[in-house]
């Protein structure tokens, strides 16, 4: 779409290494000759590695630096500069050295019952063995540093394991490249069958995306907050004091920002080996969601979005975390499908990604009037909805939400009753999913109906999982 | 019809056959309450041995004994409202007694069936049954059962569990 994609430098596979058709070998023919491959089949990553991991020391030297210059302001400045260059050479020599032993001893190859196979580590040694036929999740990643110089880490997610396993750091070809063979092998095709090709579905405008984030009540929470921190600052310690609230990141603003710079350039693409969905400002992501492994779609509207018929749309995907509960390094969600459109083009989405799957013909069933003593203010919006398809329930006040999990990927039912509840005659129905932002719990339904519903819904369930077979990575 | 039976009805339909927990289980709960409020006790004692007005350790004193009181008679009712009833399709777990609860787990998407039992639970003889699925929200436990049925019930739902699978 833009300067920052990723698949860029590989758009077109017709390139290079892919012309030889005589031969297969184990390693596709672009790697031969490089420096990434050896006669094995051993490959490395690239060997600027090293030196991004030091770069990534960067910011850290800038801090020091800026939160003692006022005190180094009276030496002079070429002083002041020579130190902030010592402190840095001493802090990323080191580590830069260190790392060139850890590439050194990494590498990575497919061994012969087509496994990925990483070798890492320098006094324990590491032996990874990755099963491609569990594989769950596949990412190509820019952080920051690597970015700067064209580099990027691919990060692969196997059911059952718990930890990701990392390439860093390739070129932007080479990881795009490897996410593709990885993929192709896989699905058990030809391994140098080059980029399945995307079909571009949905790019997000920036102007669109600054727009949506304008209309939401926490950014201007946020707006007030940093103003009033950089007041309350300024009058404390003088204009000083800002650079430090700045650098550290303690304006809440920021947070708006990495929203910003987390969804920027938002592009969604479907290909043969699933969504593909690309975004980031500084931090560049490309991450692919297999086919069948969304369980469930949200649609979000907050109160500002609605004049707009805007919606952002969530989803549950089976086998990946979703971004509360992933761990730090993870600077990007997965579960958020698209951060803002217009709800025709939500729509045709998920009836893409859901095949099978009719949004229309939704009746929605209104709690009864009484629900209004439990839930005042969404009251009015609460409803649920079942068609052949899909479960769907609705709600929210300020941010109205849609929900819908289809019946094929209904886990377990629940009714519950609180005390209030039954003074009203009232029970709520929680369809459970996979861990993800998206909840289906009908609240409130009349407490005579609500087994009735769970009942039927685990009759839909059973019905549509008998009729569709078990969805399986790329099979 | 009264609201109770109506709850009732909806919470524990009587047309399935209900298999109550073992009452054991209130007396291994009742254990784990009195061990849980002795630190209290034991502060209270020590508030009244220092030298403050009479009535401040006599008060908690008091609240604590009525809370206690509470809980042992909650206990009770507790234990009485779990059940769970082995439908052709999938298992019910009934539960609760404010906060009511009905559980509804097809064996096609049980995933592992675990029987865990702590310290005082053994001292009792039950044992919790646990049923994980795909969510993380389905909460389906089964505490208070004898081992030798709870060991019979895993089996049996891993057996069900095993006949219907489903992907994901």
């Amino acid at each position: 779409m833009s300067e920052q994609d990723p698949g860029g430098p590989i758009a077109n596979p017709e390139g290079e290494g892919h012309g030889h058709g005589l031969m297969t070998p184990m390693v596709p023919s672009e790697y031969v000759g490089r420096h990434l491959a050896d006669v094995e089949g051993r490959r490395r990553v690239h060997p600027l590695t090293p030196l991004i991991h030091g770069l990534r020391i960067i910011p850290i030297v800038l801090l020091i630096g800026f939160s003692t210059a006022n005190s180094f302001a009276k030496t002079g400045d070429a002083r002041f500069l020579a130190g902030v260059l010592v402190v840095a050479v001493v802090l990323i020599a080191p580590i830069t050295g260190l790392q060139y032993i850890a590439w050194k001893r990494l590498s990575y190859f497919f061994d012969s019952a087509g496994d990925l196979r990483i070798d890492s580590g320098v006094l324990q040694r590491h032996e990874r063995r990755i099963q491609l036929s569990r594989l769950q999740a596949i990412d190509v990643v820019q952080p920051l540093a690597a970015r700067l110089v064209g580099m990027a880490e691919v990060r692969i997610e196997v059911a059952g394991s718990t930890s990701k396993a990392t390439l860093q750091f390739l070129t932007v070809g080479e990881a795009t490249a490897l996410r593709s063979e990885i993929l192709a092998r896989a699905a058990g095709v030809r391994h140098d069958a080059g980029e399945a090709p995307e079909n571009v579905l949905v790019h997000v405008p920036a102007g669109d995306l600054v727009l949506s984030l304008a209309l939401q009540a926490h950014v201007w929470f946020f707006l007030v907050v940093t103003i009033l921190l950089v007041v309350v600052t300024v009058l404390s310690s003088g204009p000083a004091g800002l650079t430090l609230l700045l650098v550290a990141g303690g304006a809440p603003i920021f947070i708006v920002f990495s929203e910003f710079s987390k969804f920027f350039g938002f592009t969604l693409a479907e290909s043969p080996d699933g969504l593909r969905l690309r975004h980031g400002l500084l931090q560049t992501a490309a991450q692919t969601v297999p086919p069948g492994r969304v369980q469930a779609v949200g649609f979000y509207e907050p109160l500002l979005w609605r004049r707009r018929g805007w919606v952002r749309v969530k989803i549950n995907v089976a086998g990946v975390q979703g971004s509360d509960q992933g761990s730090g390094d993870r600077a990007y969600t997965e579960s958020v499908l698209l951060p803002v459109a217009p709800w025709p083009v939500a729509i045709a989405l998920v009836s893409r990604i859901l095949p099978g799957v009719n949004l229309q013909a939704l009746q929605w069933q209104s709690a009864p009037r009484r629900a209004r003593w439990r839930s005042p203010w969404q009251w009015r919006c609460l409803a649920v909805a079942v068609n052949d398809s899909v479960f769907a329930v609705r709600g929210g006040w300020l941010e109205r939400r849609t929900c819908l999990v289809p019946h094929a990927r209904t886990q377990s039912l629940r009714v519950t009753q609180g005390p209030y509840q039954r003074v009203l005659g009232l029970a709520s129905v929680h369809v459970d999913s996979t861990p993800g932002p998206v909840r289906i719990t009908g609240h409130c339904r009349d407490a005579n109906d609500a087994r009735d519903l769970a009942e039927a819904q685990s009759d839909r369930a059973r019905l549509a999982r008998g009729a569709a077979p078990p969805a399986r990575w790329l099979r | 019809m009264t609201k109770s039976s109506m709850t009732q009805r909806v919470f524990r339909p009587p047309d399935e056959h209900w298999t109550p927990v073992s009452p054991r289980m209130a007396s291994a709960r009742r254990v784990s309450l009195v061990l849980a409020m002795a630190p209290f006790l034991i502060a209270i004692v020590v508030l009244a041995a220092v030298d403050i007005p009479r009535w401040i350790p006599l008060t908690l004193l008091g609240a604590t004994i009525v809370v206690g009181v509470w809980a042992w008679w909650l206990i009770g009712r507790r234990v009485r409202s779990f059940g769970y009833a082995e439908r052709a399709d999938d298992l019910l777990v009934t539960s609760g007694i404010m906060f009511r609860r009905l559980v509804i787990v097809p064996y096609g998407r049980m995933q592992l069936v675990d029987v865990v039992s702590g310290p005082v639970d053994r001292k009792f003889g039950v044992a919790t049954v646990q049923l994980h699925t795909a969510a993380a929200t389905t909460d389906a436990t089964i505490p208070g059962l004898l081992p030798q049925d709870a060991a019979a019930l895993r089996d049996r739902l891993a057996a069900r569990g095993e006949e219907r699978t489903a992907g994901l």
